[in-house]
Protein backbone atom coordinates (compact mmCIF):
# COMPACT_ATOMS: atom_id res chain seq x y z
CA UNK A 1 0.00 0.00 0.00
CA UNK A 2 2.78 2.50 0.73
CA UNK A 3 4.57 1.69 -2.45
CA UNK A 4 1.38 2.44 -4.15
CA UNK A 5 0.84 5.90 -2.98
CA UNK A 6 4.55 6.14 -3.15
CA UNK A 7 4.62 5.66 -6.84
CA UNK A 8 0.99 8.10 -6.85
CA UNK A 9 2.94 10.62 -5.25
CA UNK A 10 5.82 10.17 -7.98
CA UNK A 11 3.64 10.21 -10.77
CA UNK A 12 1.74 13.39 -9.34
CA UNK A 13 5.55 15.07 -8.94
CA UNK A 14 6.36 14.07 -12.41
CA UNK A 15 3.20 15.56 -13.57
CA UNK A 16 4.02 18.97 -11.45
CA UNK A 17 8.04 19.07 -12.36
CA UNK A 18 6.35 18.38 -16.13
CA UNK A 19 4.18 21.25 -15.77
CA UNK A 20 6.64 23.12 -13.98
CA UNK A 21 9.02 22.93 -17.38
CA UNK A 22 6.34 24.18 -19.28
CA UNK A 23 4.94 27.03 -17.21
CA UNK A 24 7.00 28.30 -15.00
CA UNK A 25 4.48 29.43 -12.67
CA UNK A 26 3.84 26.18 -11.55
CA UNK A 27 6.62 26.14 -10.02
CA UNK A 28 4.75 27.35 -6.91
CA UNK A 29 3.81 23.70 -6.28
CA UNK A 30 6.98 22.28 -6.23
CA UNK A 31 8.16 25.18 -4.50
CA UNK A 32 5.39 24.34 -1.34
CA UNK A 33 6.04 20.93 -1.58
CA UNK A 34 9.45 21.35 -0.88
CA UNK A 35 10.18 24.09 0.92
CA UNK A 36 10.18 22.57 4.51
CA UNK A 37 12.41 19.43 3.20
CA UNK A 38 14.90 21.79 1.66
CA UNK A 39 15.29 24.55 4.74
CA UNK A 40 15.02 21.34 7.33
CA UNK A 41 18.10 19.99 5.56
CA UNK A 42 19.76 23.54 5.58
CA UNK A 43 19.18 24.55 9.00
CA UNK A 44 20.36 21.19 10.28
CA UNK A 45 24.11 22.00 8.66
CA UNK A 46 24.48 25.73 9.60
CA UNK A 47 24.44 28.28 12.93
CA UNK A 48 22.03 30.21 12.00
CA UNK A 49 18.47 31.07 10.97
CA UNK A 50 19.92 33.52 8.29
CA UNK A 51 22.65 31.62 6.60
CA UNK A 52 19.61 28.89 6.17
CA UNK A 53 17.10 30.98 4.61
CA UNK A 54 19.54 32.79 2.42
CA UNK A 55 20.78 29.43 1.45
CA UNK A 56 17.26 28.14 1.12
CA UNK A 57 16.45 31.03 -1.45
CA UNK A 58 19.06 30.49 -3.56
CA UNK A 59 18.31 26.70 -3.49
CA UNK A 60 14.96 27.64 -5.41
CA UNK A 61 16.29 30.59 -7.40
CA UNK A 62 18.70 27.89 -9.21
CA UNK A 63 16.43 25.01 -9.19
CA UNK A 64 13.80 27.50 -11.02
CA UNK A 65 16.17 28.79 -13.79
CA UNK A 66 17.76 24.86 -14.07
CA UNK A 67 14.28 23.57 -14.36
CA UNK A 68 14.56 22.76 -18.08
CA UNK A 69 17.52 20.82 -18.11
CA UNK A 70 16.02 19.01 -15.43
CA UNK A 71 15.36 15.28 -16.56
CA UNK A 72 13.28 12.66 -14.54
CA UNK A 73 15.42 9.63 -13.72
CA UNK A 74 13.41 8.02 -11.45
CA UNK A 75 14.26 9.82 -8.31
CA UNK A 76 11.72 12.21 -6.18
CA UNK A 77 12.07 15.84 -6.91
CA UNK A 78 13.63 16.55 -3.68
CA UNK A 79 16.79 14.52 -4.25
CA UNK A 80 17.51 17.09 -6.63
CA UNK A 81 17.05 19.84 -4.87
CA UNK A 82 18.79 18.59 -1.85
CA UNK A 83 21.78 18.27 -4.41
CA UNK A 84 22.04 21.86 -5.31
CA UNK A 85 21.62 22.37 -1.58
CA UNK A 86 24.78 20.32 -0.76
CA UNK A 87 26.75 22.34 -3.31
CA UNK A 88 25.92 25.32 -1.99
CA UNK A 89 27.00 24.42 1.30
CA UNK A 90 29.69 23.01 0.05
CA UNK A 91 30.72 26.23 -0.92
CA UNK A 92 29.61 28.30 1.82
CA UNK A 93 32.09 25.89 3.60
CA UNK A 94 34.56 26.19 1.33
CA UNK A 95 34.69 30.34 1.83
CA UNK A 96 34.55 30.11 5.65
CA UNK A 97 37.53 27.66 5.90
CA UNK A 98 35.74 25.12 7.42
CA UNK A 99 34.84 22.55 5.02
CA UNK A 100 33.20 19.55 5.98
CA UNK A 101 32.16 16.17 4.31
CA UNK A 102 28.96 16.57 2.49
CA UNK A 103 27.79 13.65 0.58
CA UNK A 104 26.04 15.19 -2.27
CA UNK A 105 26.62 12.07 -5.32
CA UNK A 106 24.01 10.28 -3.35
CA UNK A 107 20.68 12.05 -3.75
CA UNK A 108 18.45 9.16 -2.97
CA UNK A 109 20.23 8.88 0.46
CA UNK A 110 19.45 12.43 1.50
CA UNK A 111 15.97 12.40 0.63
CA UNK A 112 15.33 9.93 2.85
CA UNK A 113 17.91 11.30 5.63
CA UNK A 114 15.45 11.39 9.12
CA UNK A 115 16.64 14.67 10.47
CA UNK A 116 15.80 16.50 6.96
CA UNK A 117 12.03 14.77 7.37
CA UNK A 118 11.66 15.68 11.05
CA UNK A 119 12.40 19.21 10.93
CA UNK A 120 9.96 19.60 8.04
CA UNK A 121 7.50 17.89 10.44
CA UNK A 122 8.69 20.09 13.07
CA UNK A 123 7.45 23.10 10.90
CA UNK A 124 4.40 21.77 9.58
CA UNK A 125 3.25 21.09 13.03
CA UNK A 126 3.89 24.34 14.48
CA UNK A 127 1.42 25.30 11.99
CA UNK A 128 -1.13 22.76 13.64
CA UNK A 129 -0.83 24.01 17.28
CA UNK A 130 -3.45 26.34 18.57
CA UNK A 131 -3.22 30.36 17.83
CA UNK A 132 -1.71 31.37 21.10
CA UNK A 133 0.63 28.39 21.46
CA UNK A 134 1.51 28.98 17.71
CA UNK A 135 2.22 32.76 18.21
CA UNK A 136 4.59 31.97 21.50
CA UNK A 137 6.25 29.74 19.70
CA UNK A 138 7.20 31.94 16.64
CA UNK A 139 7.79 35.34 18.76
CA UNK A 140 9.99 33.35 21.11
CA UNK A 141 12.03 30.71 19.10
CA UNK A 142 11.95 32.90 15.92
CA UNK A 143 11.48 36.54 16.72
CA UNK A 144 13.54 35.51 19.77
CA UNK A 145 11.69 37.86 22.10
CA UNK A 146 11.83 37.57 25.78
CA UNK A 147 9.25 37.04 27.74
CA UNK A 148 8.12 40.13 28.80
CA UNK A 149 7.71 41.34 25.23
CA UNK A 150 5.87 39.04 24.35
CA UNK A 151 3.82 39.33 27.45
CA UNK A 152 3.69 42.86 26.62
CA UNK A 153 2.52 42.00 23.03
CA UNK A 154 0.45 39.54 23.61
CA UNK A 155 -1.15 41.44 26.64
CA UNK A 156 -0.86 38.61 28.66
CA UNK A 157 1.33 37.62 31.89
CA UNK A 158 4.75 36.69 31.56
CA UNK A 159 3.54 33.56 33.91
CA UNK A 160 0.77 32.52 31.33
CA UNK A 161 3.34 33.18 28.59
CA UNK A 162 5.52 30.37 30.39
CA UNK A 163 2.45 28.35 30.70
CA UNK A 164 1.57 28.64 26.78
CA UNK A 165 5.39 27.95 25.67
CA UNK A 166 5.34 24.78 28.21
CA UNK A 167 2.16 23.36 26.41
CA UNK A 168 3.19 23.99 23.12
CA UNK A 169 6.41 22.34 24.12
CA UNK A 170 4.59 19.18 25.43
CA UNK A 171 1.89 19.10 22.20
CA UNK A 172 4.71 19.40 19.73
CA UNK A 173 7.01 16.62 21.45
CA UNK A 174 3.30 14.57 22.09
CA UNK A 175 2.50 15.02 17.97
CA UNK A 176 5.78 14.50 16.72
CA UNK A 177 6.09 10.87 18.46
CA UNK A 178 2.45 10.22 17.46
CA UNK A 179 3.64 10.54 13.95
CA UNK A 180 6.79 8.45 14.30
CA UNK A 181 5.06 6.04 16.17
CA UNK B 1 2.35 23.43 41.12
CA UNK B 2 4.84 21.37 39.43
CA UNK B 3 3.55 22.79 36.19
CA UNK B 4 4.43 26.02 37.08
CA UNK B 5 7.91 24.71 38.43
CA UNK B 6 8.52 23.08 35.43
CA UNK B 7 7.61 25.88 33.41
CA UNK B 8 10.09 27.96 35.23
CA UNK B 9 12.83 25.30 34.81
CA UNK B 10 12.25 25.37 31.16
CA UNK B 11 12.18 28.44 30.96
CA UNK B 12 15.34 28.89 32.30
CA UNK B 13 17.29 26.46 30.17
CA UNK B 14 15.61 28.14 27.00
CA UNK B 15 16.90 31.68 28.54
CA UNK B 16 20.68 29.97 28.66
CA UNK B 17 19.95 27.84 25.22
CA UNK B 18 19.12 31.39 23.12
CA UNK B 19 21.90 33.55 24.95
CA UNK B 20 24.81 30.96 24.53
CA UNK B 21 23.90 28.20 22.43
CA UNK B 22 27.29 26.61 22.08
CA UNK B 23 27.25 26.18 26.05
CA UNK B 24 26.61 22.91 27.77
CA UNK B 25 23.25 22.55 29.12
CA UNK B 26 22.88 22.38 32.84
CA UNK B 27 21.51 19.73 34.64
CA UNK B 28 18.07 19.17 34.13
CA UNK B 29 14.82 16.88 34.45
CA UNK B 30 14.17 14.33 31.95
CA UNK B 31 11.11 15.97 31.13
CA UNK B 32 12.41 19.30 30.49
CA UNK B 33 15.51 17.54 28.47
CA UNK B 34 13.32 16.11 25.96
CA UNK B 35 11.51 19.25 25.07
CA UNK B 36 14.58 21.91 25.16
CA UNK B 37 15.76 19.32 22.43
CA UNK B 38 12.20 20.46 20.54
CA UNK B 39 13.12 24.22 21.54
CA UNK B 40 16.25 24.31 20.22
CA UNK B 41 15.12 22.71 16.70
CA UNK B 42 12.52 25.38 16.99
CA UNK B 43 15.09 28.03 16.85
CA UNK B 44 16.34 27.55 13.48
CA UNK B 45 12.35 27.79 12.21
CA UNK B 46 11.98 29.89 9.19
CA UNK B 47 10.17 33.30 9.77
CA UNK B 48 6.90 32.73 9.11
CA UNK B 49 7.03 35.73 6.26
CA UNK B 50 10.45 34.56 4.80
CA UNK B 51 8.42 31.23 3.43
CA UNK B 52 5.59 33.76 1.46
CA UNK B 53 8.29 36.15 0.58
CA UNK B 54 10.62 33.87 -0.97
CA UNK B 55 7.74 32.54 -2.61
CA UNK B 56 6.47 35.69 -4.16
CA UNK B 57 9.65 36.53 -5.39
CA UNK B 58 10.34 33.63 -7.24
CA UNK B 59 6.78 33.81 -8.84
CA UNK B 60 8.01 37.23 -9.81
CA UNK B 61 10.68 35.92 -11.17
CA UNK B 62 9.19 33.02 -13.20
CA UNK B 63 7.07 35.60 -14.62
CA UNK B 64 10.20 37.16 -16.34
CA UNK B 65 10.96 33.56 -17.81
CA UNK B 66 10.02 31.24 -20.78
CA UNK B 67 10.56 27.94 -20.52
CA UNK B 68 8.77 27.58 -23.63
CA UNK B 69 11.46 28.06 -26.26
CA UNK B 70 14.10 26.13 -24.28
CA UNK B 71 11.13 23.56 -24.50
CA UNK B 72 10.92 23.07 -27.78
CA UNK B 73 14.41 22.97 -28.09
CA UNK B 74 14.69 19.84 -25.77
CA UNK B 75 12.25 18.51 -27.72
CA UNK B 76 13.74 18.87 -31.07
CA UNK B 77 16.50 17.71 -29.59
CA UNK B 78 15.38 14.62 -28.67
CA UNK B 79 13.34 13.76 -31.70
CA UNK B 80 16.20 14.48 -34.04
CA UNK B 81 18.17 11.93 -31.59
CA UNK B 82 14.92 9.28 -31.50
CA UNK B 83 15.15 9.57 -35.58
CA UNK B 84 18.77 9.29 -35.59
CA UNK B 85 18.67 6.37 -33.17
CA UNK B 86 15.83 5.01 -35.50
CA UNK B 87 17.90 5.40 -38.44
CA UNK B 88 20.98 3.59 -36.92
CA UNK B 89 18.72 0.85 -35.70
CA UNK B 90 18.24 0.28 -39.71
CA UNK B 91 21.32 0.84 -40.74
CA UNK B 92 22.71 -1.78 -38.15
CA UNK B 93 19.48 -3.84 -37.46
CA UNK B 94 22.01 -6.68 -35.74
CA UNK B 95 23.34 -4.46 -33.13
CA UNK B 96 21.26 -1.96 -32.28
CA UNK B 97 17.58 -3.54 -33.11
CA UNK B 98 15.39 -5.28 -30.92
CA UNK B 99 16.38 -8.58 -32.54
CA UNK B 100 13.79 -11.43 -33.77
CA UNK B 101 12.50 -12.27 -30.96
CA UNK B 102 14.33 -15.88 -29.84
CA UNK B 103 17.24 -14.33 -29.19
CA UNK B 104 18.31 -11.16 -27.62
CA UNK B 105 20.71 -8.85 -29.21
CA UNK B 106 23.91 -8.64 -27.34
CA UNK B 107 26.37 -5.54 -28.72
CA UNK B 108 28.89 -7.01 -26.33
CA UNK B 109 29.13 -10.07 -28.94
CA UNK B 110 28.96 -7.61 -31.70
CA UNK B 111 31.73 -5.60 -30.67
CA UNK B 112 34.26 -8.14 -30.18
CA UNK B 113 33.52 -10.21 -33.80
CA UNK B 114 34.23 -6.22 -34.97
CA UNK B 115 37.59 -6.08 -33.06
CA UNK B 116 38.47 -10.10 -34.51
CA UNK B 117 37.34 -8.77 -37.80
CA UNK B 118 39.80 -5.80 -37.77
CA UNK B 119 42.79 -7.73 -36.27
CA UNK B 120 42.67 -10.28 -38.87
CA UNK B 121 42.43 -8.27 -41.87
CA UNK B 122 45.04 -6.27 -40.19
CA UNK B 123 47.32 -9.34 -39.57
CA UNK B 124 47.02 -9.98 -43.16
CA UNK B 125 47.56 -6.61 -44.29
CA UNK B 126 51.27 -5.95 -42.36
CA UNK B 127 51.58 -9.93 -43.70
CA UNK B 128 51.68 -8.35 -46.72
CA UNK B 129 53.57 -5.71 -46.19
CA UNK B 130 56.23 -7.95 -44.18
CA UNK B 131 56.75 -10.52 -47.35
CA UNK B 132 57.18 -7.41 -49.84
CA UNK B 133 59.88 -6.12 -47.57
CA UNK B 134 61.34 -9.46 -47.20
CA UNK B 135 61.75 -10.99 -50.73
CA UNK B 136 62.50 -14.80 -51.22
CA UNK B 137 65.49 -14.87 -53.64
CA UNK B 138 65.24 -17.19 -56.17
CA UNK B 139 68.26 -18.54 -58.30
CA UNK B 140 68.70 -18.42 -61.43
CA UNK B 141 71.56 -19.68 -63.63
CA UNK B 142 72.42 -19.36 -67.37
CA UNK B 143 75.00 -20.98 -69.21
CA UNK B 144 76.23 -19.68 -72.66
CA UNK B 145 78.55 -21.11 -75.33
CA UNK B 146 80.60 -18.52 -76.02
CA UNK B 147 82.14 -19.60 -79.42
CA UNK B 148 78.63 -19.63 -80.23
CA UNK B 149 77.71 -16.30 -79.55
CA UNK B 150 78.62 -13.94 -81.89
CA UNK B 151 78.31 -10.69 -79.60
CA UNK B 152 80.85 -12.61 -77.83
CA UNK B 153 84.31 -10.57 -77.67
CA UNK B 154 86.62 -13.11 -78.22
CA UNK B 155 87.83 -13.28 -82.16
CA UNK B 156 87.07 -16.08 -83.72
CA UNK B 157 90.43 -17.12 -85.58
CA UNK B 158 90.53 -16.44 -89.19
CA UNK B 159 93.84 -18.36 -90.22
CA UNK B 160 95.10 -20.77 -87.60
CA UNK B 161 93.09 -23.81 -86.24
CA UNK B 162 94.70 -25.88 -83.75
CA UNK B 163 95.22 -29.26 -83.95
CA UNK B 164 97.58 -32.09 -84.54
CA UNK B 165 99.26 -35.58 -84.96
CA UNK B 166 101.36 -38.16 -84.46
CA UNK B 167 102.99 -41.07 -86.08
CA UNK B 168 105.61 -43.62 -85.47
CA UNK B 169 106.41 -47.03 -85.74
CA UNK B 170 107.91 -47.92 -82.32
CA UNK B 171 111.61 -47.54 -83.80
CA UNK B 172 114.35 -47.33 -80.80
CA UNK B 173 115.12 -43.70 -81.67
CA UNK B 174 113.06 -40.70 -82.07
CA UNK B 175 111.79 -39.67 -85.47
CA UNK B 176 114.43 -37.75 -88.16
CA UNK B 177 114.95 -34.53 -89.07
CA UNK B 178 113.36 -33.54 -92.44
CA UNK B 179 110.19 -31.86 -94.69
CA UNK B 180 106.56 -32.09 -93.98
CA UNK B 181 104.38 -33.97 -96.32
CA UNK B 182 101.65 -32.50 -98.44
CA UNK B 183 98.93 -30.82 -96.45
CA UNK B 184 95.58 -32.69 -97.61
CA UNK B 185 91.92 -32.70 -96.30
CA UNK B 186 91.95 -36.41 -96.07
CA UNK B 187 95.12 -38.72 -95.49
CA UNK B 188 95.17 -41.91 -97.23
CA UNK B 189 99.15 -43.02 -96.90
CA UNK B 190 100.74 -42.07 -94.17
CA UNK B 191 104.34 -40.33 -94.42
CA UNK B 192 107.09 -42.87 -93.71
CA UNK B 193 111.17 -42.30 -93.29
CA UNK B 194 111.95 -45.86 -93.32
CA UNK B 195 109.69 -47.64 -95.53
CA UNK B 196 108.95 -50.89 -94.56
CA UNK B 197 106.84 -52.08 -97.73
CA UNK B 198 108.79 -51.36 -100.65
CA UNK B 199 106.10 -52.87 -103.24
CA UNK B 200 102.65 -51.69 -101.23
CA UNK B 201 99.42 -53.30 -103.45
CA UNK B 202 98.74 -49.49 -103.76
CA UNK B 203 100.17 -46.80 -103.81
CA UNK B 204 99.35 -43.25 -102.91
CA UNK B 205 101.13 -40.09 -102.03
CA UNK B 206 102.03 -39.93 -98.15
CA UNK B 207 100.07 -36.82 -97.10
CA UNK B 208 99.20 -35.01 -93.76
CA UNK B 209 95.61 -33.75 -92.81
CA UNK B 210 95.70 -29.83 -92.16
CA UNK B 211 94.89 -26.68 -94.36
CA UNK B 212 96.22 -27.54 -97.93
CA UNK B 213 97.72 -23.49 -97.75
CA UNK B 214 100.35 -24.12 -95.57
CA UNK B 215 103.79 -23.95 -97.06
CA UNK B 216 105.92 -26.98 -96.77
CA UNK B 217 109.77 -26.81 -95.63
CA UNK B 218 112.48 -27.35 -98.55
CA UNK B 219 113.96 -30.04 -96.62
CA UNK B 220 114.49 -32.50 -99.31
CA UNK B 221 113.58 -36.07 -96.95
CA UNK B 222 110.07 -36.37 -95.15
CA UNK B 223 110.46 -36.26 -91.14
CA UNK B 224 110.02 -34.37 -88.50
CA UNK B 225 111.10 -30.52 -88.97
CA UNK B 226 111.78 -30.41 -85.34
CA UNK B 227 113.66 -33.27 -84.87
CA UNK B 228 117.51 -33.00 -84.05
CA UNK B 229 118.24 -36.21 -85.67
CA UNK B 230 119.37 -35.65 -89.13
CA UNK B 231 121.97 -38.34 -90.71
CA UNK B 232 119.99 -41.37 -88.76
CA UNK B 233 116.72 -42.42 -90.48
CA UNK B 234 113.68 -43.50 -87.83
CA UNK B 235 110.26 -43.29 -87.96
CA UNK B 236 110.10 -42.65 -84.15
CA UNK B 237 109.18 -44.39 -81.22
CA UNK B 238 105.23 -43.54 -81.62
CA UNK B 239 102.56 -45.86 -82.81
CA UNK B 240 100.33 -46.36 -85.87
CA UNK B 241 102.57 -45.50 -88.66
CA UNK B 242 103.73 -42.10 -89.76
CA UNK B 243 106.53 -40.11 -88.06
CA UNK B 244 107.12 -38.97 -84.59
CA UNK B 245 106.63 -40.06 -81.40
CA UNK B 246 102.54 -40.22 -81.07
CA UNK B 247 100.13 -41.73 -82.56
CA UNK B 248 97.99 -41.72 -86.09
CA UNK B 249 99.81 -41.73 -88.70
CA UNK B 250 100.93 -38.37 -89.19
CA UNK B 251 103.72 -36.29 -88.10
CA UNK B 252 104.70 -35.26 -84.29
CA UNK B 253 103.81 -36.11 -80.75
CA UNK B 254 100.22 -35.92 -80.85
CA UNK B 255 97.41 -38.03 -81.52
CA UNK B 256 96.09 -38.14 -85.34
CA UNK B 257 96.65 -37.47 -88.64
CA UNK B 258 97.70 -33.86 -88.57
CA UNK B 259 100.96 -32.79 -87.62
CA UNK B 260 102.33 -31.07 -84.05
CA UNK B 261 101.75 -32.29 -80.05
CA UNK B 262 97.57 -32.01 -80.77
CA UNK B 263 95.18 -34.40 -82.35
CA UNK B 264 92.61 -34.51 -84.67
CA UNK B 265 94.78 -33.42 -87.76
CA UNK B 266 95.64 -29.94 -88.73
CA UNK B 267 99.10 -27.82 -86.96
CA UNK B 268 99.88 -25.81 -84.19
CA UNK B 269 99.17 -28.20 -81.45
CA UNK B 270 96.27 -28.74 -79.12
CA UNK B 271 92.58 -29.02 -80.54
CA UNK B 272 90.95 -27.36 -82.88
CA UNK B 273 89.66 -23.84 -82.52
CA UNK B 274 86.36 -22.68 -83.88
CA UNK B 275 87.56 -20.46 -87.31
CA UNK B 276 89.54 -20.71 -89.94
CA UNK B 277 86.48 -23.27 -91.40
CA UNK B 278 86.16 -24.96 -88.17
CA UNK B 279 82.42 -24.31 -87.33
CA UNK B 280 81.23 -23.65 -83.89
CA UNK B 281 79.46 -27.00 -82.09
CA UNK B 282 75.77 -26.39 -80.80
CA UNK B 283 74.89 -27.06 -77.61
CA UNK B 284 71.51 -29.68 -78.15
CA UNK B 285 71.34 -30.70 -74.33
CA UNK B 286 72.26 -28.12 -72.04
CA UNK B 287 70.42 -28.31 -68.28
CA UNK B 288 71.33 -25.27 -66.06
CA UNK B 289 73.51 -26.10 -63.03
CA UNK B 290 71.95 -26.19 -59.50
CA UNK B 291 72.48 -22.99 -57.11
CA UNK B 292 75.02 -23.63 -54.30
CA UNK B 293 73.48 -23.87 -50.75
CA UNK B 294 76.18 -21.84 -49.33
CA UNK B 295 76.50 -18.80 -52.15
CA UNK B 296 72.82 -18.96 -51.44
CA UNK B 297 72.74 -18.11 -48.10
CA UNK B 298 75.47 -15.21 -49.05
CA UNK B 299 73.41 -14.06 -51.56
CA UNK B 300 76.66 -14.45 -53.77
CA UNK B 301 76.37 -14.16 -57.22
CA UNK B 302 78.50 -14.18 -60.54
CA UNK B 303 80.14 -15.62 -62.80
CA UNK B 304 82.05 -18.83 -63.82
CA UNK B 305 84.11 -19.41 -67.00
CA UNK B 306 84.56 -22.74 -68.10
CA UNK B 307 87.41 -24.11 -70.89
CA UNK B 308 86.11 -27.44 -72.39
CA UNK B 309 87.20 -29.68 -75.41
CA UNK B 310 84.12 -30.71 -77.36
CA UNK B 311 85.08 -33.96 -79.70
CA UNK B 312 83.94 -35.59 -82.80
CA UNK B 313 80.53 -37.07 -81.05
CA UNK B 314 80.01 -33.78 -79.23
CA UNK B 315 80.36 -34.65 -75.77
CA UNK B 316 82.76 -32.40 -73.06
CA UNK B 317 86.12 -33.32 -72.20
CA UNK B 318 88.75 -31.90 -70.23
CA UNK B 319 86.51 -29.43 -68.50
CA UNK B 320 88.57 -26.88 -66.90
CA UNK B 321 87.62 -23.72 -64.36
CA UNK B 322 88.88 -20.68 -66.79
CA UNK B 323 88.08 -18.20 -64.26
CA UNK B 324 87.00 -19.36 -60.75
CA UNK B 325 83.60 -18.19 -58.73
CA UNK B 326 83.75 -20.15 -55.08
CA UNK B 327 81.64 -21.07 -52.82
CA UNK B 328 80.68 -24.32 -54.57
CA UNK B 329 79.41 -22.12 -57.58
CA UNK B 330 82.44 -23.52 -59.80
CA UNK B 331 82.00 -27.56 -58.94
CA UNK B 332 78.21 -26.79 -59.90
CA UNK B 333 78.85 -25.24 -63.61
CA UNK B 334 81.56 -28.06 -63.92
CA UNK B 335 78.75 -30.80 -62.82
CA UNK B 336 76.09 -29.26 -65.09
CA UNK B 337 78.21 -28.56 -68.24
CA UNK B 338 79.36 -32.03 -68.19
CA UNK B 339 75.58 -33.49 -68.68
CA UNK B 340 75.65 -31.43 -71.69
CA UNK B 341 75.38 -32.98 -74.90
CA UNK B 342 76.71 -31.08 -78.63
CA UNK B 343 76.65 -31.20 -82.38
CA UNK B 344 80.05 -31.09 -83.01
CA UNK B 345 81.97 -28.75 -84.74
CA UNK B 346 82.77 -29.96 -88.16
CA UNK B 347 85.90 -29.28 -90.52
CA UNK B 348 85.43 -29.73 -94.29
CA UNK B 349 82.32 -31.63 -93.43
CA UNK B 350 83.72 -34.13 -90.99
CA UNK B 351 83.09 -33.78 -86.43
CA UNK B 352 86.44 -32.91 -85.08
CA UNK B 353 87.38 -31.73 -81.27
CA UNK B 354 87.49 -28.10 -80.43
CA UNK B 355 88.14 -26.20 -77.65
CA UNK B 356 85.21 -23.95 -76.53
CA UNK B 357 84.31 -21.61 -73.66
CA UNK B 358 81.14 -21.65 -71.54
CA UNK B 359 79.94 -18.67 -69.28
CA UNK B 360 77.67 -19.97 -66.19
CA UNK B 361 75.96 -17.45 -64.87
CA UNK B 362 74.31 -17.35 -61.18
CA UNK B 363 71.91 -14.89 -60.35
CA UNK B 364 69.66 -13.94 -57.49
CA UNK B 365 66.54 -11.90 -57.62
Amino acid sequence: MKALEKDHTTSDEQLQVSAAQQNPARFAELYENNFDRVYGYIARRVRSREDAQDLTSEVFRQALAGLPRFEWRGLPFIAWLLGIAGHLLSDRWKQAAKQQEVVTDDLEQIGIEDGVERRAMLSQIVETLPNDQRRVVILRFVRQMSLSEIAADLGRSEGAIKQLQLRALQSLRQRIRSNHG
Amino acid sequence: MASVSLADELNDAIEMMIAEPDSAPPTLSLQVREILGIAAQLRLLPDPSFRSRLKAELLGQSGSLSFADDEIRRREKEEISAEHAGRVEEVLPILFGAGDGTYSIRPGNFAISAAVHCALVALIALGGLWATKQPRLTSHTSAVLLTATSAYPLPVAVNKSGGGGGGGDKDKLAASNGKLPRFAGEQVTSPMIVVRNEHPKLSAEPTVVGPPALPSLSTPEVGDPLSAILNQPSNGTGAGGGVGSGSGGAIGSGFGPGVGSGYGGGTGGGVYRVGGGVSAPREIYAPDPDYSEEARRAKYQGTVLLSLIVDQDGAPRDVRIARSLGMGLDEKAVSAVKRWKFEPSRKDGRPVAVRVNIEVSFRLY
